[in-house]
This record gives C-alpha cells, structure tokens and sequence, in this order.
C-alpha cells in the first residue's frame, strides 16, 4: 500500500550496495593504475590473512570497543546511581549529560585534538601538569594516542548510557527496595540482588547499541588522530577507508569492510541471541 | 425517525487462520428492536458485531441493511453509528468536537452542529461539560460523551460493544435502564453485544445465544429463559443457573434416585436424560426428593441452598425468611410445568 | 532518612564530576572562541581576559569563512528530514497497521540495516553515484542520507503508532472520516510527540553526518562538519578560529538539546527499551 514503494526503496538501497560491496571486493581495483584492474577472485582476502596490518587493525578494533563499551556501562552506572539520590538540579545534570551527544563525532574529535590534549595549551596537559603527571605527548605517543582515543569515545557516549539507565532506575518500582529494606538487606545487598537483575535488561540493550557504534566509529578518531600515529589508532573502519581513499586500493578496501560488516553482523547475531536467552 | 433498520445476517462464516471463528450465522432483527447478543468470550459475538459494522471482513455470507447487500461497503457508508467497549473518544478533541465530528465530517453546516451536537448532549445530559477533554471526565460520563456521539446523526443502525463493562455496578444498572429509554425515544435499532446474561435479559427484546461461533437461540428474554433449548443455553442464563440432575425418563414419568414425578406429556421413550430445574422453582419442605444441605447464603432479598442431592450439587434460590441450617436433612419438590428434559450425550433438549 | 556527610560529599562529588568533565570542555572551547589567538597560546592559561569577537569575524567574514558551509548543512539537513518524514510518517502508520508476518521481519530487517557499518556502504555509494554524476551534489547526498534517516524514522515512528488504539480510528472510520481524514484528525494530533523526537534524531543525524559528507561531497556540497578541517593546517592551528567555528557549527545542535532535551531523553530511552525488544 503506501508502505510498499518506501519498502522497496529501503531494500534496494541497502542490499544492493552490499552486493556490490562483494563484488568489488573481489576485485582489484587501483584507480592510480588503471591497467591493473580486474576480477581478482579472492585474492583480497588472501593477501589479508598475511597482512599485519590488517591483523594490528582487528586487535586495535577489539580492544577499542570492548574498553570504550565496558566504561561507559560502568561510568554511567556508576552516575546514574549517584544522581538518583539527587532530587534536586536533575535537569542542570541532564544539560550537561546531553551536551556531548548532541555534537558531531567530528568535532569532536578535533576539539579534543586541539584544545584540550594539545602538549602545552591543551586542558587535559595543564591539568596533568598541575597534578604533577607533566606534559606529555597525549596524541603523538603510540600508546597514549589508542588511551586518548578511547578516552574521546567514552566522552563523548558516556552520558547516553547514563541517561538511559538514570530513567531505567526512576522506572524501577519502590515497593520492592522497601520490602528488601524489611528483609534487612543493606546497600550492597539491594544493589547486587534487585538493583542490578532488575536492570539488566536496559543494561544488555545499551552495551548492544554502544557495541554497533563502536565498532562503526569513525569520524572522532579519524579527526583527533587520522589512525596515527602510524597505525597505533588504525580500527579496521579506519584501515578500509585509508586503504579506499587515501591509497585508492578500492578492491582490497572493499574486502576489508566486507570483513568488518561480516563480524558486526556476526556479535550483533551472538548479543541478540544472548539478549533472548535471557 | 423514518422506519428503516432492519438487519439480516445470511449465513455469515468467518475463518481466522485454521480457526472458524463464526460457523454460518443467520440473524433476522426488527426495525426499532433492541437486540442482544449474548453469549461466553470468544463465542463470536462481537466478530458478528464488527462485521454488521464493516470494521472486520467475512468469509462467506452477507450483511443485508434495509434490504439492501452492504457487504462489501465501507464501514463509512453503511450510516451505522457504533460505541465501543473503550467508548474511542478522541483525547486531544473537547467533548464538543468528539460530538461534531461525525457531522463535520458530512460537512455540515456550522449552525447545524451546534444544534445536533447542544440536543444530543443535552440527551445523555452531559451538556454542561462539553469545554473539557475526554481525560477530564468520569468513566460514566466518557460513556455518554460516546452515546452522543453515536446518536448525533441519527443512524439508522446503533451498535453497543459491552459498553456498561468498564463502569462500576451500581452506574451499571442505572445506565442501562437509561440506554434502554434513549433507544426508545430515537426509535433506533439497536444491536447490544454482552457476556452478562443479566443484562441482555433486562434490556432486549429479543436476544440471539452464543455459543462457540453458532447462534444456538434466539427469542425473547423470557422464552429463551423458559424453554432453553440445550444444556449449554440452560447453564448460561439465571443467576444462579439451571441445575442438572441425572433422572430416568420412561414414557410419562421421570424418575431421580427412586422418587418419581408424573409428567405434563408422555414421552414415549424410556431413556436417560438430564432433568433441568431452576433454582427459584425448588421448594424445600418435608415431602419429596431427599437432600443435604451443605452451604447458606444469605443475599439479603433471597436465599441461595447448596444442596447434595445424591451425588449431585443443586441450588435452590428460596425467600428470604427460609430458615436452614447446615448438614440439615431435606427434601425438594418442584412441578412438572418447571421441569426441562435433556439429553446427556447432545445437551439438546428432549421432545415428544 | 539521615544524610552523613560522607554522603553527601560523594553525591555532591559526582555531581561536580559530571558537570565538570562533561561541561566544562565545551565551557572552554566557548571561552577560547572569545580569546585572541595570543590569548589563546598564554601560557599560564588566561581565566581573566579581555573578550573579543575577532576569532567569529574571522570564522564569518574571514577568507574561509563557513557561512557557505552553513548553507550547506542547513539545505542538507534540512531536506534530508523533511523528506523522511514526508516518507516514514505514511509508512509508519501503514507499517503499524499492517497485519502480515512480514511486519516482523521488514521490522527486524529496518533495525538490522541500522547496524551496517557506514564504512562498508560508503565505496559502493562513492562507485554508484559517480557513475550516474551525482557526486558533489545535494541531490546525491540528500538521497544517501535518506537511506540511513528512513529506516531509523520509521522504526521510532511505527512504535509511536502501535500505542494508538484500533478503536480510535474505527470509530473515526464509522464517522465517516475515510482513511486519509482519519489519519490527519485523528491520529497525527496524537502522535506529535513521537513525530517531534523522530524529527529530532534525524536532523541531528544529519547535521552531525560526517563521513558520507566527506566522501561523497566535494566543493560545492561542503557541511560545516567538513568544513572543520579548515582550521587545522600544516602551518598552524587557529585555535581562537577552530573555537568559534565550532561553536557555530555546533550551535544549532547544542540549541537543540537545550530546547528539546526532553524530548532526546524520551528518544533515547524508547529507542532502549524498544530497541531490539521487537519480538
């Protein structure tokens, strides 16, 4: 009916590309050598298993997101459960938590590149130097450039899942906190046993959606550090596009986001399924 | 009010996936009737309902209003006016609008809704809160915010969905005897669906029963209620309902544990049968039937017995100024004019 | 119930934590945007300064200034959201009324497309669209960020329709209203809220866009998003200038959140609690 040509609009757009994405990906694309191209078979993906910087990039991708998700849960937990036994300036707490979801990952990316971990003049430098930690190199340094970028994602998302939780606590019922409180239950106790279970549902679904942003996360690492320095910061999303459009290898950049879409599709399948267990 | 609003219903089946929901429905309702159909949830009445409304399709069969085939009309153009169960009112509209959008819809002329929609409100007497929104009214008052509604452009079709449902029990019965006066003064057919045999025995003139997707009868109040044609009817009316008794038939005489009852007709059979007995047609004195009684209850107006008679549970409804105690020894008695005949095996009732 | 004080120095602790690390960075980049570039490279850092407007002179009127950038971004987004709601709001009903098994996977489909990683989408868009000369227009990019705007619209607007009851628009039908009619008296009135966070998300989504912006523009379809980068040279950062630039770019958005921070909130959760919870 009026569902339908919106329907076909949807499916086309989004598997056709796919299919595309396979084809090309089995090609050899070189746009600055165009006599090389051509059907390529599975060479792409042959050549990925041998290469290291592909592997570097798988690594980079587990440990981003595992870290960044795993943070955010914690922190906005940690938060959420804090502000609750604030009634008052709620909506001060909420403005502040809103702010960062609402900018561009791009910006920022760049803002935290330039105003706040640049050596120096950079907030985050000066208060490491008031605390004693000196200046460092927070972009620059292989190891610190992965921290930093870790770090702005969390930033950046953090308030999502302490917004979600925050309301999931408001919707808990009270009658049964009372009824532990009788039971002589203390603190920990009402945490661990009722808190925690009975918020586990909004606690699945937001590691699930903060998990499929991670993985597809691009534009903040791609403005704070471009996946440099070197590839210390190159998250296989990265690696697909420099490889497509920097280095214009769009066959073998093909592959690699075909690699990357088959393991999103692949925990995405896995959560859900746990989600269902449940 | 002109005449018209005859309704038939041909042989009406609806499937839902592998389930037959309705089985072959056949309906005749008088213009200006109040009609009911009654009957347990999920026997199919308020399928039919929406179906006369156009809001549910069919698979076979018609829907014939005022001689005429509506069934494949839009439930728009059947000019058949509906209140629902969750009376549907429009929450961001003012009573006032609720009222008028059925004319405004028409395109009615301005002047003329304020009269239609000042004339039905004042009917239902909910005129002086026709400024506030849905959510701003009682559970009765929202149910005749959806009466007005109903009526503001004098269908020729009025359909009720368990419209006293959702209101308490004292606003229920005093809403019903209302309903029943409004459909009288608009001399509108009107098609009643409920589960509460209670009130389709006070407020109908005719009914139709039931039960599992068939209309097993249909008749006045009282001659569904006195000649209930099958076990199923029998049990679903009265409050308490028909008790059954396991009794030996032979010819004009009908036996339980030994004891006999001579018969207004003679049978000509000797079989078993289930005899049916209201509750309020047993008499509980010192000659007749031996039975223990087992439970009192005292409702003020009457009395409800529970009986053990035999192995069997019977109710009797006595007056009030009955004196019984529990574990007491009686004995039951009842004329043959209030006695039913059924068959165990078909739960139809026995003929001659 | 007895405050200690411990307590109430751990809430007011994390209170102050939350507004100081998730405030206080964007209270900086707007103080920055008010400093002289000298100012800004002070060292020890200037709370006290004199403010000026130079660095949004520069940002506006300056050379490359982004107010061809706005106008990019205002007409992409714009367009892209009026769009999908012209699409998805239809959709939606007819979706949320729909009574086939095939609601349920086209749902789980829609949700599903939500989770493709825009990288793997992007080299077959670049490919396509240059192909058929639609790169570096907003044509091109207005229908490639209709692809992501739409299923995500219709997926929050369909639950916003299933929490309007059937009978609603039965009795509106019997009051011979017709479908169209019902739908613009009836059930639009009751769903603006739903419309008005569905709107929300996707201009936000939009505005923000940066990868298919990046890629698929060029230099007549430049978003501020973009535009960013002409702050960061070889040479030298402008930071007074980046400062000012973001806060522009970023205004709108962060203007948004203010004004309908409760409606993102309701959003978010929603799309929480019914995300993924389609059975």
């Amino acid at each position: 009916m009026l569902f339908a040509p919106a329907l076909v609009l949807l499916i086309v757009t989004t598997s056709a590309p796919l299919v595309y994405l396979l084809w090309t990906s089995l090609m050899r694309i070189d746009l600055t050598m165009p006599f090389l191209s051509g059907f390529a078979g599975a060479a792409n993906y042959v050549k990925m298993g041998g290469d290291p910087r592909f592997w570097n990039s798988l690594l980079l991708t587990l440990i981003y997101t595992t870290t960044t998700v795993v943070l955010q849960v914690v922190l906005g937990l940690s938060l959420a459960l804090l502000v609750m036994q604030i009634p008052r300036g709620q909506t001060v707490l909420r403005i502040a938590a809103i702010l960062p979801i609402v900018l561009a990952p791009v910006v920022v990316g760049l803002f935290w590149r330039t105003l706040l971990l640049s050596p120096d003049f950079g907030l985050v430098d000066l208060v490491s130097h008031v605390l004693g930690f000196g200046s460092h190199a927070w972009l620059g340094d292989p190891q610190l450039a992965l921290v930093s970028v870790i770090a702005i994602h969390t930033w950046q998302w953090t308030p999502f899942a302490f917004l979600v939780l925050l309301a999931s606590l408001a919707s808990l019922p009270p009658d049964v906190f009372e009824a532990a409180r009788i039971d002589r239950a203390n603190a920990w106790q009402r945490f661990r046993r009722i808190t925690l279970p009975l918020l586990r549902p909004a606690i699945v679904i937001v590691v699930i959606m903060r998990t499929m942003i991670a993985l597809s996360a691009f534009a903040a690492i791609f403005a704070a550090t471009g996946g440099g320095p070197g590839t210390a910061t190159e998250i296989l999303n990265l690696y697909a596009y420099r490889t497509s459009f920097t280095e214009f290898n769009l066959g073998y950049g093909a592959a690699l986001a075909v690699v990357l879409l088959a393991i999103t599709l692949v925990i995405s399948f896995l959560m859900f399924r746990m989600r269902r267990g449940r | 009010m002109s005449r018209g609003g005859s309704v038939s219903l041909r042989n009406i089946v609806k499937r839902h996936g592998s389930l037959t929901v309705l089985k072959g429905v056949d309906l005749d309702i008088r213009p200006g009737e109040f009609f009911a159909l009654l009957g347990p949830s999920g026997s199919g009445k308020t399928t039919t309902l929406r179906i006369l409304a156009g809001l549910e399709s069919h698979d076979a069969g018609n829907v014939i209003l005022d001689g005429r085939d509506v069934t494949g009309s839009e439930p728009g153009e059947r000019d058949v006016a509906m209140v629902f169960q969750s009376y549907a009112l429009y929450p961001h509209m003012s009573v006032y609008e609720n009222i008028a959008f059925p004319l405004r819809m028409v395109k009615t002329p301005n002047s003329e809704i304020d009269r239609a929609v000042r004339e039905s409100a004042s009917r239902v007497k909910i005129a002086h809160l026709l400024e506030r929104r849905p959510g701003q009214l009682s559970g009765g008052q929202q149910q005749r915010c959806a009466l007005a509604r109903a009526i503001v452009r004098k269908p020729r079709l009025f359909l009720l969905d368990e419209p006293l449902s959702n209101l308490d029990a004292k606003l229920r019965l005093e809403t019903r005897v209302e309903l029943r006066k409004l459909q009288r003064a608009l001399d509108v057919t009107a098609v009643y669906v409920t589960h509460d045999q209670e009130e389709a025995m006070t407020i109908a003139d005719r009914l139709a029963v039931f039960m599992e997707g068939n209309i097993v009868q249909v008749g006045t109040p009282d001659e569904v209620f006195r000649r209930p044609v099958s076990i199923e009817v029998a049990t679903f009316l009265g409050n308490p309902p028909m008790n059954l008794i396991p009794a030996r038939l032979a010819g004009r005489e009908v036996a339980i544990d030994g004891h006999r009852l001579q018969l207004e007709i003679d049978y000509g059979v000797e079989r078993e049968v289930l005899l049916g007995v209201q509750p309020s047609r047993i008499d509980v004195g010192a000659e007749g039937i031996p039975a223990q009684v087992d439970l009192v209850e005292h409702l003020g107006d009457s009395v409800i017995v529970d009986l053990e008679l035999g192995t069997t549970r019977v109710r009797a409804k006595l007056p009030e100024r009955t004196r019984l105690s529990e574990g007491a020894n009686v004995h039951l008695r009842f004329d043959a004019s209030d006695v039913h005949l059924f068959d165990p095996q078909t739960g139809q009732r026995v003929t001659a | 119930m007895k405050r200690s004080f411990a307590r109430r120095f751990a809430l007011a602790a994390s209170a102050g934590m939350l507004l100081s690390v998730w405030g206080f960075p964007v209270l900086w980049a707007l103080l920055t945007s008010f400093k002289t570039e000298r100012d800004v490279l002070a060292y020890p850092p200037k709370i006290v300064f004199e403010p000026t407007l130079a660095a949004y002179r520069d940002v506006l009127f300056g050379a490359s200034s982004i107010v061809p950038n706005l106008v990019s971004s205002i007409v992409l987004s714009l367009g892209a959201t009026f769009l999908t709601l012209l699409v998805a709001v239809p959709a939606g009903y007819a979706l949320a009324r729909l009574e086939l098994p095939a609601k349920r996977a086209s749902g789980f489909y829609v949700l599903a497309t939500q989770m493709l990683p825009p990288v793997g989408l992007i080299i077959p868009y670049y490919l396509v669209l240059q192909k058929v000369g639609l790169l570096d227009t907003y044509v091109g990019l207005i229908v490639i960020y209709l692809t992501f705007s739409l299923p995500f619209a219709i997926w929050l607007l369909v639950s916003y329709f299933e929490d309007i009851p059937r009978e609603m628009e039965e009795a509106a039908l019997l009051d011979r209203a017709g479908r169209f009619r019902t739908l613009w008296y009836v059930i639009l009135p009751q769903v603006r809220g739903g419309i008005a966070v569905t709107t929300v998300f996707i201009f936000l989504n939009a505005w923000n866009e940066f990868l298919f912006a990046v890629v698929l523009g060029g230099n007549r379809v430049r978003p501020v998003t973009v535009a960013m980068f002409n702050f960061i040279s070889v040479e030298q950062t402008r930071w007074a200038s980046l400062a000012a630039g973001a806060m522009i770019a970023m205004g709108p958005v962060m203007l948004l959140g203010l004004i309908a921070q409760k409606h993102i909130v309701k959003g978010l959760t929603v799309g929480a609690v019914k995300g993924g919870g389609r059975r």
